[in-house]
Parts: structure tokens; C-alpha cells; sequence
């Protein structure tokens, strides 16, 4: 177990600047997701704590030792690749004893350490299989059970699930969170599903340009984005341009009280915060589409300034295409210059029109 | 006509259609490979007598008892294993360089390694004797600093090497760079992760990733040596001299073709032997990607 700090830490490729003067502490045994787009700068944040990008400036410690030029191989930090890099020539025990192997143990606790790994990340017996043999999540298994004998202070994944399908995707997100509680490991994950990040992250900073947007714990980093950016990259939001006039917001028809000077703004509604209200004749905004998840309805309304809304309903509430509906707003936001300027308090209904 | 006849009669065409196609190419090869070789093959193993063609294995009891046969035999087998060591170890340091290598060098460097490939063989052994023979360019730079002259390599046994190293390292080099591309820059930063420095990551990682490679690099090299003529014969010595020069001189010379043929299958022998893990290396790495 160890802390990391990361300290304005820069990196470019020529003239493009990957990682722009990033500072990040995390704590021992934490769970924290860099998510972002592709191009963020994630990775390269990721591979500049595994030694494997020397920064342009900056400084990385772990547990207090500055180990920014440290190479891979002196580094306390294990990596999961995207691509499994298992090595085809070796078998299952080969490749989890490899780096045992290198450090010279005794040839018993070698096979101790190695069996226990592997049982650790449910691959137990397996040990003699060639590693073209596995499926994709058993590669992927025995990539983290190669990482985890090594007892690292600090484990790195980088998009460790990409190439698997959805329900493996979860089913092994949820055992590496659990076996990062049961080690009591600190992580660091990158990741550019929100999901993924949202599902298992102590806390997620969201990167944009190589720049830390947020630092936040999921919860706080849904309910509350600290910029337009964020609230538009986790989870779904409709992000409508507006003005605010006489502490009124207005965005695609929908009137909001504010405490905000007159300017440009822009108003951002989660699906789940907009309430749907049956309107008979041509009053309010069209529904113009309605699609059933089994768990909710996601329903997309045409206000009439012909802005379009989605909106997210309970199921067997009996929307459908072409009935009308007013439209109301438990919770918002404003964001100005991209950052957040207004949110209601917590239990202050908010209500509106669609015209 | 039923549907299964109309596709099976499909498919009788389309395999008379196949064996057509190969057909060209299997008959040159049939009759300006295999049917020589086979005569060959024969002569060197039969011999004329009165009551007709006899089994004699004379030819090949000559040459394993003629001592300037056997230092023939046994300078190309020495230059071809010296050259095959030298181009894998220059050809694979080369290679991981340029794979792995971010300097802007690499560009000008690949340029450099695979020149040769352009230049004809009997260009590069003059600029060899121009360079390193008596009073060539570096007995000339050696004197005008105050340095005593070298013993030049030219009508030596590495005259040959250095010529056959130059001309064969293209070809070798791009097989080894082929390989290489196989092995993924992830899978040796796991290796580096989990403790493994330079060195170890190529013994571990690289160099069994790449062990048929090598071989089929010198299994080309290889054959490529003992057929060799023109370097061996401008740069090497006249006594003893490579299988290519000797099979020359014998056949135009001392005009005789039954012993030139005996040198020729004691030639192909060697480099059937080396044809075979070449297509045994191949077989395998197939094995293992189709596993």
C-alpha cells in the first residue's frame, strides 16, 4: 500500500502537450479512475507512473521517494495492459512466475506465490495452459495475477476490459474492485467508460487536453460537474445555450429562476431530473420518440423552439410518439465560460413550461 | 440438373481450374531444377562399364579423400558459419534499434543498412580492394597519420567474410526487422514492469519471439553462402577456395564435370540440411498460430 503524488506534471510529443501541468494526490489502498476521452491524456499519465514516459516536468513520488526518472524495472508500481502483453512463449505459470523468477526466490515459494496469485484472480489449475488457450478474460486475469505476485505498492490498468464484451466487462470490474478491497492495493485506472469509472472508482478525475478537470467522488462528480464538460462527458445531460435575464434562465423555451447576473449561460438537465406532464391539444413540447429499456423509458421530447430533450420516465407510464407534455425541473445547472456558476439547493423545486 | 451435381460439377472445375494455374511454374521447376539435379544426382553415383551402367560411389570416395577438396569444403563451411554468426549478431543489433529506437537517426540508418541490396556484387569487391586491399584507402589514411600498415584482408579468408557480410546483410536485416514487428513494444513493457532489465528482456522476450526468425535468416544466409561466386572469387585466396570458384575451376579448367557434379550434391546436401529446419521452422510457427 503507498500514496502517490503527482506534482504539475507535463508531457509533449513535439509541439502537442499530452499531460499539461497535472497535480493529483492519491491516497493509500484508493481506487481512483482517470477518465476521459480518447486523447485526453490519461495513458500517458498512466504510463509516466509506470515509468515507461519520462516526463517533460514535473515531479511523481511514492510513499514520499521521488521516482520520476526511475525506470520500469526499479519502479514499486505492477501494470495491466489494454492488450493483456502476455507473453505467447510462456505458459500460465511461466508468465505469473516470470518476475519472481528475476528476483531470484527460492523455486517453493515461487510455486507458492505463483498458485496463490492465481487462485487470487480465480484461475486456479491452470498454471500449466498455454495462454493462446484462454478466453479474453482469462488473459486478462492472468495479466493481473502476473501484476498482483509482485505485491506492488501501486497497480496500474490501462483500459484492462476494453477488448472484452459488456458482461465480462462488469463481471470483472466488480472482482477487481473486489480484490483491491481484499489486498488493500491502491489503483490507479484508466478508463474512458463512464460506467466503468462510476461503478468502482473511490474517486474519478476527469481529464480533458492532458488538464485535470475535475477530482471528485463518483456521487459528487454526477450530481455536482464542476464544468460544462464534465457534465456533458459523465452520464447523460441535455446541455442547452440560454440567457439569463432578471434572474430568469432561459433555454429552449424553459424559464428557470436564478441568482445570476444577465449574460450568456448555459443550462444543463439531467434525463432524470425533468418531469413529464400529459398536455392536451398543441400546448407544450411533442414527444417524438419513445424507446423501452425494461428498467425506464427514455423519452425524447421537440420543444417548440425545436430544441430537443431527453427525458427519463418510469416505465408503463404510457408515453408515446406524438402526445404533448409540459415539461418541470427538480434539478439543474447553470454553466458560464464553461464552468459551473449556478446550482438550486438541494429540495428546491424548480418548475417550468416547455412553449 | 440437381442443385448438389451443379455444385459438385463447380467444383470439379474449379480444381481443374487450380491444377491448370500450377501447372506452369511446378513444370519449370520439374525440369530446370529437379530433373538436373536428379541426372546429377545419378552421374555421381554410377559409373560406365562394359556390361553397361554401374552403382559407384568412386566419385564421392575421390572427394572425401582428396585433401584440397576437403579444405574447399571445409573454408566454405568455416566462412559460411563466421558470416551466418556476424549478420545475425550486426543484423539483429541493427534491427532492435531500429525497432525500437524514437531518434530521428532511424530513418538514415535503415537507409544505410539496406544499400547494399542496390549496389551489384561485383561493384562492392572492387570497392573492397580499393578500401582495404595493399595501398587502398586505409593503408593510405594509416600512413598519413604516422600509422604502420594493416595486414589487408584481401586474398584471405576475410575477404570473403567482410564481402558476403556487406552484400548479405539487406536481406538479413529485413527478415530480422519482420520479426521483430511480431513482437508487440507492450508485451516487452510488461517484461520491464515486472523487473526485467535491457538485457533480460532479450534473452527472455525478444530472442525466443524471434528464435524461427533467426533461423530462417540463417538458413538463408546459409544456402546463399555455399552458391556464392563472384565475392569469394575477387576477394578470397586462391588456395583454398570457396565451393562456388572451385566448382568453376573444375568444370572449365581441369574440364572435369563428374567431379564438379560430386562438389555440386556435396553442396546441395549441406544445404538440404539447412532447407529442412528452415521448412520444419515454418511448419512450426504455423502450428503455434493455428494452436
Amino acid at each position: 500500500m503507498a500514496t502517490l503524488e503527482i506534482k504539475k506534471l507535463s508531457r509533449l510529443f513535439g509541439d502537442t502537450r499530452a499531460v499539461d501541468d497535472l497535480s493529483l494526490t492519491i491516497g493509500d489502498g484508493e481506487l481512483v479512475c482517470l477518465l476521459g476521452p480518447s486523447g485526453s491524456g490519461k495513458s500517458t499519465v498512466l504510463r509516466m507512473i509506470g515509468g515507461f514516459e519520462e516526463p517533460t516536468a514535473g515531479s511523481i513520488l511514492i510513499d514520499g521517494q521521488d521516482v520520476t526518472r526511475v525506470p520500469p524495472e526499479r519502479r514499486p508500481t505492477g501494470m495491466v495492459f489494454q492488450s493483456h502483453a502476455l507473453w505467447a512463449h510462456m505458459d500460465v505459470f511461466a508468465n505469473v512466475a516470470f518476475g519472481l523468477k528475476l528476483r531470484r526466490l527460492p523455486k517453493d515459494e515461487i510455486h507458492q506465490r505463483v498458485n496463490a496469485s492465481l487462485a487470487t484472480v480465480g484461475l486456479e489449475g491452470f498454471g500449466a495452459r498455454k495462454t493462446t488457450q484462454l478466453s479474453g478474460g482469462q488473459q486478462q486475469r492472468v495479466a493481473l495475477a502476473r501484476s498482483l505476485v509482485l505485491e506492488p505498492k501501486i497497480l496500474l490498468l490501462d483500459e484492462p476490459f476494453a477488448s472484452l464484451d459488456q458482461h465480462l466487462r462488469e463481471r470483472l470490474r466488480e472482482e477487481v474492485r473486489e480484490i483491491q478491497r481484499r489486498v488493500g492495493i491502491t489503483m490507479v485506472f484508466v478508463t474512458h467508460g463512464q460506467d466503468e469509472a462510476l461503478a468502482i472508482a473511490d474517486r474519478i478525475a476527469v481529464m480533458r487536453d492532458g488538464r485535470l478537470e475535475q477530482l471528485s467522488r463518483p456521487d459528487r462528480l454526477y450530481r455536482q460537474p464542476q464544468t460544462e464538460f464534465v457534465a456533458g462527458f459523465v452520464g447523460q445531460m441535455n446541455l442547452l445555450r440560454g440567457a439569463v435575464r432578471s434572474n430568469v434562465m432561459t433555454a429552449a423555451g424553459i424559464d428557470l429562476p436564478v441568482t445570476l447576473a444577465d449574460g450568456l449561460a448555459t443550462l444543463a438537465l439531467r434525463p432524470e431530473d425533468i418531469a413529464l406532464e400529459r398536455r392536451s391539444g398543441d400546448r407544450g413540447a411533442e414527444v417524438t420518440r419513445v424507446t423501452d429499456f425494461g428498467t425506464h423509458l427514455s423519452i425524447e421530447v421537440k420543444t417548440r423552439c425545436e430544441h430537443r430533450l431527453k427525458i427519463m420516465a418510469q416505465p408503463g407510464t404510457g408515453w408515446s410518439t406524438g402526445m404533448r407534455a409540459e415539461l418541470s425541473a427538480h434539478n439543474f445547472a447553470i454553466y458560464r465560460d464553461g464552468k459551473l456558476c449556478f446550482m438550486p439547493q438541494p429540495g428546491s423545486a424548480q418548475s417550468s413550461v416547455a412553449a | 440438373m440437381s442443385r448438389a451435381e451443379a455444385t459438385r460439377q463447380d467444383a470439379k472445375g474449379g480444381r481443374l481450374f487450380g491444377l491448370l494455374l500450377i501447372a506452369a511454374p511446378v513444370s519449370l521447376v520439374l525440369l530446370l531444377i529437379i530433373w538436373p539435379v536428379a541426372l546429377s544426382v545419378f552421374d555421381t553415383l554410377t559409373v560406365e562399364t562394359p556390361s553397361g551402367v554401374a552403382l559407384s560411389l568412386d566419385a564421392y570416395r575421390f572427394f572425401f579423400s582428396d585433401g584440397f577438396s576437403l579444405r574447399n569444403l571445409w573454408m566454405t563451411i568455416q566462412v559460411a558459419a563466421i558470416c551466418t554468426v556476424l549478420l545475425l549478431i550486426i543484423s539483429l543489433t541493427i534491427a532492435l534499434y531500429l525497432r525500437f529506437s524514437t531518434s530521428r537517426l532511424t530513418g538514415y540508418i535503415q537507409a544505410l543498412a539496406l544499400f547494399p541490396l542496390f549496389v551489384p556484387s561485383i561493384l562492392l569487391a572492387y570497392a573492397l580492394i580499393r578500401t582495404l586491399g595493399p595501398n587502398g584507402t586505409v593503408d593510405i589514411l594509416l600512413n598519413a597519420v604516422g600509422l604502420p600498415k594493416l595486414a589487408s584482408p584481401y586474398l584471405t579468408i576475410w575477404g570473403p567474410i567482410i564481402g558476403l557480410v556487406w552484400d548479405n546483410l539487406p536481406l538479413t536485416l529485413l527478415i530480422v526487422l519482420a520479426g521483430l514487428g511480431n513482437v508487440s513494444s507492450a508485451s516487452i513493457d510488461a517484461a520491464r514492469d515486472v523487473g526485467a532489465n535491457r538485457a533480460q528482456v532479450l534473452r527472455y522476450i525478444i530472442l525466443p519471439r524471434i528464435r524461427s526468425t533467426l533461423l530462417v535468416a540463417a538458413s538463408f544466409v546459409v544456402l546463399g553462402l555455399f552458391s556464392a561466386f563472384t565475392l569469394p572469387y575477387l576477394l578470397g585466396p586462391a588456395v583454398p577456395e570457396m565451393m562456388g570458384p572451385f566448382m568453376r575451376r573444375t568444370i572449365i579448367d581441369v574440364d572435369d564435370p563428374l567431379q564438379a557434379r560430386t562438389q555440386a550434391v556435396v553442396s546441395f546436401m549441406i544445404c538440404a540440411a539447412f532447407a529442412y529446419f528452415y521448412v520444419r521452422s515454418i511448419a512450426r510457427t504455423r502450428r503455434e498460430q493455428s494452436s
